[in-house]
């Protein structure tokens, strides 16, 4: 059965059942998935998909069901088991869906994958490794085609579908001098297209140089309070830390958001803008609806250390009595500063070249601590070593506070646009 | 739970390659009240069929999203078919791993569902005492997670069987302000494997739990920050579990050893103090279950137990048939698989550190100046076995008591290093089981550990 025909069969099965109020997404997707094991080709895997997801709301009250059958009694099992759930729930006005946002058909990215050229793109980032780097071990890489169609649909008319199609490839690494081996890191991009090798993607090479360079790290001896240069997949990490802590939608519901009425206040260095860019050219495929049903929208969140708004969907804003947020995904993007990363690292007198943190969650008071990872210590203005056994302790409001410098360089892989970022005020302690 | 209709297309393994055939549902049912809010009220099931072929060291996979005779022979011809292709591009030519058993494996218990409502019933019964016994609170969150997987599995030379793995969780969550405005937090998980009616028919029987969480969090309201530095510590037992399976497990599961662990240099040798012994249990301990059994793996080998350290000695790993081949050893039934469209890949059970001789009293009256760390909110390792665990549950020792709470923090070390530095460990284990492992696909897995004193790095301010 094709996939619109599934939509009118759901349909009728939901009229049927007599709910007249509901949104659903059903979709078929394909996986062609190669997988790298110590540099060779191991294992080659094919998933057909289906997916069925719907909410359905009866006299305010609201269920949801799941599953991947999408056979007649596939689809009469799943809005059965939605509408039990949605009985069962209390009432709650605040649930809801988008209102209409009409009919529109979003085309991203490759539908029809080039799977041999995929396969040499691959042999020839292994090749240019193995010979460029030889000290490095591809531990693991994974090199995917993903397609999906995909149906979404609301009883108040809206109604998108999607086709859309990526390649991705990522790796697990490591460097060995045949006594010595380094602890693990890890990146990976995604792509619309071939035609760029894959080791000038991203920040691929960047990731094998580090790594090379940390066969014999230095374990540092004491504390010190200086200054962190975080690599763009840190700052990465850090400022979805930031986001989820002080402005995601459970702090704003339970109310221990300490940015709770902070909106149009400066919360952040002037240095640091941050946005939701799903049409932003670099994102591959980027967000074009909401899990609420909104047609997506570019979204800043911070503009120049101003706080525009909370994360909160659609039940989120119903609840708070705040502004809804159309954009529920993840195509970060970080505006650039006006210095290089050399520049950076010149001005700094001590501190680290943070690759990766390894720590607890943070919780709503922003307080982090964890292991610097894949990280090299700075020194008057150059970096020395490669680090192992060495903390960082501070607050994630004051990170951000604290900005010293954006870099002019951007990391696009193909998911988030991010610079390096700099902040002082950070405890770095070894052992 | 899953009837077996794929039995018969066994017949249509290819010759001179090893396949594995298996249906496979994951079910889920979820619900979560923010301050009293029903934020998730959702029930899923994705079922499906997939076949792994091995062609001499080269592997095929797929998988399709139906539980159909046909899509079994669909499956295992585009295995089939992916596995000779890529061993067209791969030059891999290792022997097959040997047989190590057949048979069939009886279906070892049964998934029992509840109905949404009692779902709900259960969480706004406990929701309700957390408002009207600690209205102090800032916000409290009850989350209700139940998932299951069902597995047949058939294999060209190796064990078959249907195994079921069903468990639920009670998650309650409370916030809470300290003087100066600044919010805390702390979590308890009840449950285990099983369903619903093994565990919340009375809900409260959890309030004992519920209460002796408030309690540690108006300590922890009261908290201090740990004094950054290298410390004396006694780890709780979950945190013995963390250890277990973050520090040690991870670089002992035999495609990480192959990628350059630590334990690769390190089999046969001193990687701990004489009193620390790990085992990866299948399904049995002490005569008892554990909590996330494991009978029969996803490459069809039944399961035992895999002994990781003895005595502070390294004596294995975790291997999936081909890793156990190279190291020449038998497969202790690691490879398991989360949902039908993933492929075996190497995974802890049960990992839990042996117990000790002495009480948990003596260990923290031996401290003169040190830290008791409770619970662990996550964690994580590196290939040199680095490791890292955030602590949301602590407290100062002082002079061989006990003193004020400590706000979270992180530690970390080197294994085999810190292991080294146990010097005493407690009569009793604690086991948790409600959480997932990330390696490529989420895997629910077991682990625990005593009581014991190390030295550690401890962060701070």
């Amino acid at each position: 059965m094709e996939l619109r025909e599934t939509t009118a069969l759901l349909d009728g099965i939901l009229r049927e059942q007599g709910i007249g109020k509901y949104t659903y997404t059903l979709s078929e997707s394909e996986k062609q998935e190669l997988n790298i094991e110590n540099g060779g080709f191991k294992l080659l895997r094919t998933v057909f998909g289906k997916a069925g997801s719907l909410k359905v709301f009866t006299d305010g009250r609201m269920g949801s069901a799941s599953g991947n059958d999408l056979t007649e009694a596939g689809l009469r099992k799943l809005a059965g088991a939605a509408k039990t759930a949605a009985e069962s729930a209390s009432e709650d006005p605040c649930h809801d869906i988008a209102p209409d946002q009409g009919k529109e058909v979003f085309r991203q990215g490759e539908y029809k994958p080039d799977l041999d050229r995929f396969i040499e793109r691959i042999r020839e980032f292994l090749e240019t490794a193995a010979k460029e780097y030889p000290e490095v071990r591809i531990m693991s890489g994974i090199g995917s085609f993903d397609r999906w169609h995909r149906i979404m649909r609301n009883t108040n008319g809206t109604e998108f579908e999607t086709f859309a199609g990526q390649y991705g490839f990522s790796i697990e690494i490591c460097a060995s001098d045949g006594e010595k081996t380094t602890g693990l890191d890890y990146t990976g991009v995604s792509m619309k297209d071939l035609d760029t090798p894959f080791m000038e993607l991203g920040d691929l090479r960047r990731h094998l140089e580090d790594i090379r360079k940390s066969i014999s790290p230095e374990t540092l001896q004491g504390k010190f309070t200086g200054t962190v240069v975080m690599t763009p997949g840190c700052a990465g990490e850090f400022l979805s830390m930031l986001l989820s802590n002080y402005i995601g939608e459970g702090v704003v519901i339970n109310g221990t958001s300490l940015w709770l009425d902070k909106v149009g206040e400066k919360v952040a260095s002037e240095k640091l803008t941050v946005s939701l860019k799903p049409y932003d050219e670099r994102i591959v495929i980027g967000e074009r609806a909401t899990a609420n049903g909104f047609r997506s929208e570019d979204v800043t969140l911070i503009d120049r250390g101003v706080l525009k708004t909370h994360r909160l969907s659609l039940y989120g804003a119903n609840k708070t009595g705040r502004p809804v947020v159309k954009n529920t995904g993840g195509d970060l993007v970080a505006e650039p500063g006006d210095k290089t990363l050399a520049e950076i690292i010149a001005g700094v007198d001590r501190g680290l070249l943070l690759g990766g943190f390894s720590g607890g969650e943070p919780g709503t008071n922003g307080e982090f601590s964890g292991v610097a990872k894949n990280s090299f210590l700075i020194e008057n203005g150059e970096i020395r070593c490669a680090v192992t056994e060495t903390m960082v302790n501070g607050n994630l409001e004051d990170v951000f506070r604290r900005i010293r410098a954006v870099s002019k360089e951007l990391l696009c892989d193909g998911d988030t646009v991010m610079p390096y970022i700099a902040a002082d005020g950070i405890v770095v302690s070894g052992k | 739970m899953l009837q077996d209709i794929i039995g018969a297309k066994k017949d249509l393994f290819a010759e001179g390659v090893q396949t594995v055939l298996r249906a496979h549902e994951n079910r889920t049912r979820q619900v979560a009240l923010l301050k009293g809010n029903l934020i998730r009220n959702n029930r899923s099931e994705a079922a499906g069929i997939s076949a792994r072929v091995n062609n001499r060291g080269t592997f095929g996979f797929a998988s399709i999203a139906e539980y159909t005779p046909e899509a079994a022979e669909k499956v295992i011809r585009a295995a089939t078919e992916n596995a000779l292709s890529l061993g067209r591009h791969s030059g891999r030519n290792i022997a097959l791993p040997p047989s190590v058993g057949t048979g069939t494996v009886a279906l070892n218990a049964e998934i029992v569902d509840t109905d949404q409502k009692t779902i709900i019933d259960v969480c706004r019964t406990v929701d309700n005492y957390i408002e009207k016994k600690y209205p102090d609170l800032t916000s409290r969150t009850v989350i209700y997670t139940e998932d299951s997987q069902d597995r047949i599995i058939y294999s060209s030379d190796a064990c078959s069987g249907h195994l079921v793995t069903p468990r639920c969780y009670i998650y309650v969550m409370m916030s809470a302000e300290t003087k100066d405005g600044v919010p805390v937090e702390l979590f308890k998980a009840f449950g285990g494997f099983g369903g619903l009616k093994d565990y919340f028919t009375d809900p409260e029987s959890l309030y004992p739990g519920i209460d002796e969480l408030y309690r540690k969090l108006m300590d922890k309201k009261e908290g201090v920050y740990a004094e950054t530095g290298y410390r004396t510590v006694v780890l709780g037992g979950m945190m013995g579990g963390m250890l277990a399976h973050e520090a040690v497990g991870h670089t002992v599961e035999a495609d990480l050893v192959r990628g350059g662990s630590v334990a690769g240099p390190n089999l046969n040798r001193q990687v701990a103090s004489e009193l620390v012994n790990l085992v990866d249990f299948a399904h049995t301990w002490q005569g008892g279950t554990v909590p996330l059994p494991v009978y029969l793996d996803d490459e069809g080998t039944k399961a035992e137990d895999a002994p990781l350290i003895r005595n502070g000695i390294l004596v294995g790993y975790m291997n999936d048939r081909e890793s156990a081949a190279e190291y020449g050893v038998r497969p202790a039934g690691n490879a398991r698989a989360w949902a039908f469209s993933d492929e075996p890949i190497i995974r802890m059970r049960n990992t839990c550190i042996l117990p000790g001789k002495n009480t948990v009293e003596e260990l923290i009256a031996s401290v003169d100046d040190g830290y008791y760390l409770v619970n662990s909110g996550n964690g994580q390792a590196d290939l040199t076995g680095e490791f890292m665990f955030g602590v949301t549950c602590g407290y100062e020792i002082k002079n061989g008591k006990l003193g004020r709470a400590l706000l979270d923090t992180t530690v970390t070390g080197v294994a085999f290093d810190m292991l080294k530095t146990v010097d005493m460990v407690s009569n009793e284990v604690e086991w948790s089981s409600s959480g997932f492992c990330g390696k490529k696909q989420r895997m629910a897995v077991g682990m625990g550990g005593p009581h014991m004193r190390c030295k550690i790095m401890i962060g701070g301010r």
